[in-house]
């Protein structure tokens, strides 16, 4: 039970983060901050469909830390 | 009472864009529209308010008719409705302010409608702390003074001799278009008196005389509106303006005076909306949350004041967030599609209690059934459809919105009756499945992300999943 908390606390802050992150790469893609779109030489048709996996990515992997970390906490 | 909850801001600003944009002079006509649909639905609203006299209205009606999901639905709807009217009322406010030191300070104009969303946001917080600290408005002074400008209004638009406008639509399609769009567009200004059903068991004899002051009021402020309408057409011909109509048509019969008055009125109005509008979403919040459907903490009521201030503050937070969007046309339908649905519910309410419960004592019957009922489920639908087919940018918007609203309402309902333990082995399985897909999809990403990247995000997404699917304990809150 010890290794299961010690991992839910790790993986629900790592998934949480990676949620967040995922959601702030998303907002600086669309708003094209530093001039992302060409370093990561992503297509204006293309666009809104990453917008799209990347925002879904982001709500279920906050949703998903957020369990566990609750978890943990309880 | 219907009065004070009906006549308000609406008619502030939304004859503007039904005038100018939609219907032209008929949009008189259209006023007349809404007022008989507005009376087919109160028809219904006075049966089921005089045979279930109890705290919650519509909420009520619906969960006694079909219960679970539909009375959800309406609620949020009616909750839905309030938020975007009291948006509305907040950006009037800031309109009509405008307007106001436009004839005394004018440099102070353009820094007031750039500043709206602030100032609208001003507003809904001090309406929000003064609904706290549990401070009622005086709704019967209000009404009077309102009543007493529009006949004002009136007596000197007649006086003044006005052009007669041609306030009957034209047969053609796009006439005929203009017209149910601004019929729909203006269909928020009707639906007020509404609330006086919500406060029907305060009332005495409910059975008696709710149903006689619903469809009073119905009749009395389709006549106050209809004739404010044709007098403002009268005096104001189409055109551009960057004044609100009546506000126009009131500097003009009266000078510049009227212009000032009318200014006021709108403030004060605006003001009250944004009150009563952040009460009946605190009550309908409260009543869900009473029935298990929202949060319990929106059920919290203040030590000192007793009230629910976490409603209050929830739904303040929706108000500001609306009215930031500052555009009066998308918010005016925002809120008639709003009520429209809700009418509709309440139609079908009607309907499925008369078959369901046929001995229910009802002292007041609506007449001409089923007929009634019927006639206003299919005229809120065509209200609904015609701005639309005008291809009027704004319902579109607002339709497309309200839909996107409904999937996230019916979202919230599933999610909250699943449970939190299926949700989090639902959420868990998701996050599993994109794990295993982001390691499948790894070599197709390696040239726009690192490897040890994708590596790390989907071993995390696939250990999390593992985890939430597999987690013991069913109670997690």
């Amino acid at each position: 039970m010890r290794v299961r908390r010690i991992l839910v606390a790790i993986v629900g802050i790592a998934q949480g983060a990676i949620g967040v992150l995922a959601g702030i790469l998303a907002f600086i893609l669309y708003f094209n901050f530093l001039g992302v779109q060409t370093t990561l030489n992503v297509s204006a048709e293309l666009l809104p469909l990453y917008l799209l996996i990347l925002s879904v990515f982001s709500f279920f992997s906050v949703i998903n830390g957020f369990f566990l970390i609750h978890e943990e906490i309880e | 009472m219907g009065l004070g909850g009906a006549i308000g801001f609406e008619i502030f600003v939304l004859l503007d864009y039904a005038y100018f944009d939609l219907a032209g002079p008929t949009m008189v006509s259209a006023l007349f529209l809404c007022g008989l649909i507005n009376l087919l639905t109160m028809f219904s609203y006075s049966e089921l308010s005089a045979a279930i006299p109890e705290v919650g209205g519509e909420y009520t009606y619906t969960k006694a008719a079909f219960g679970g999901l539909t009375a959800f639905m309406a609620g949020c709807l009616r909750w839905l409705a309030s938020v975007f009217g009291g948006a509305l009322a907040a950006v009037v406010f800031a309109q009509q302010l405008a307007y106001f030191f436009s004839i005394f300070i004018p440099a102070v104009q353009n820094f007031i409608l750039v500043s709206t969303p602030l100032i609208a946001a001003i507003v809904v917080i001090i309406l929000a702390a003064l609904d706290i600290s549990g401070v009622k408005e005086a709704t019967t002074l209000i009404v009077v003074a309102f009543l007493a400008i529009f006949a004002v209004f009136l007596a000197s638009g007649l006086w003044y001799g006005l052009t007669p406008p041609e306030v009957l639509p034209r047969a053609s399609l796009g006439g005929l278009s203009g017209f149910f769009a601004a019929t729909a567009y203006t269909f928020t200004m009707f639906v007020g008196m509404r609330a006086l059903v919500a406060g029907a068991p305060q009332i005495k004899e409910p059975g008696k005389n709710v149903p006689r002051a619903l469809l009073l009021s119905t009749v009395l402020l389709t006549a106050v509106y209809c004739g404010v309408a044709y007098v403002a057409v009268g005096v104001v011909p189409l055109g551009n303006y960057d004044v609100p109509l009546l506000n126009l048509a009131a500097a003009e019969i009266v000078g510049g005076i009227g212009g000032i008055l009318f200014a006021i009125a709108g403030m004060i109005a605006s003001v009250s909306s944004v009150g009563t509008a952040m009460m009946v979403q605190s009550s309908i919040l409260g009543g869900m949350s009473r029935d298990g459907y929202m949060p319990k903490v929106l059920l919290r009521v203040h030590r000192r004041f007793g009230t629910r201030y976490v409603a209050v503050i929830a739904s303040s937070l929706f108000v500001i967030l609306f009215s930031a969007i500052g555009a009066v046309e998308f918010l005016g339908y925002a809120a008639s599609f709003g009520s429209l649905l809700v009418f509709a519910l309440v139609n079908l309410s009607l309907m499925k209690l008369r078959e369901k419960e046929p001995h229910l004592k009802r002292p007041f019957k609506a007449p001409l059934y089923p007929i009634t009922p019927i006639a206003g489920i299919v005229m809120s639908f065509l209200l609904l459809t015609f701005p639309v087919l005008l291809r009027d940018v704004n319902a579109e918007s607002a339709l497309i919105f309200g839909l996107g609203l409904m999937a996230l309402v019916l979202t919230t309902y599933y999610l909250r009756m699943v449970g939190r333990y299926r949700l989090r082995v639902a959420v868990g399985g998701i996050s599993l499945g994109m794990g295993v897909l982001l390691a499948l999809l790894t070599p197709l990403l390696i040239p726009r992300l690192p490897l040890y990247v994708l590596i790390f995000v989907s071993a995390v997404s696939i250990i999390a999943g593992v985890l939430n699917v597999t987690a013991r304990t069913r109670k997690i809150f």
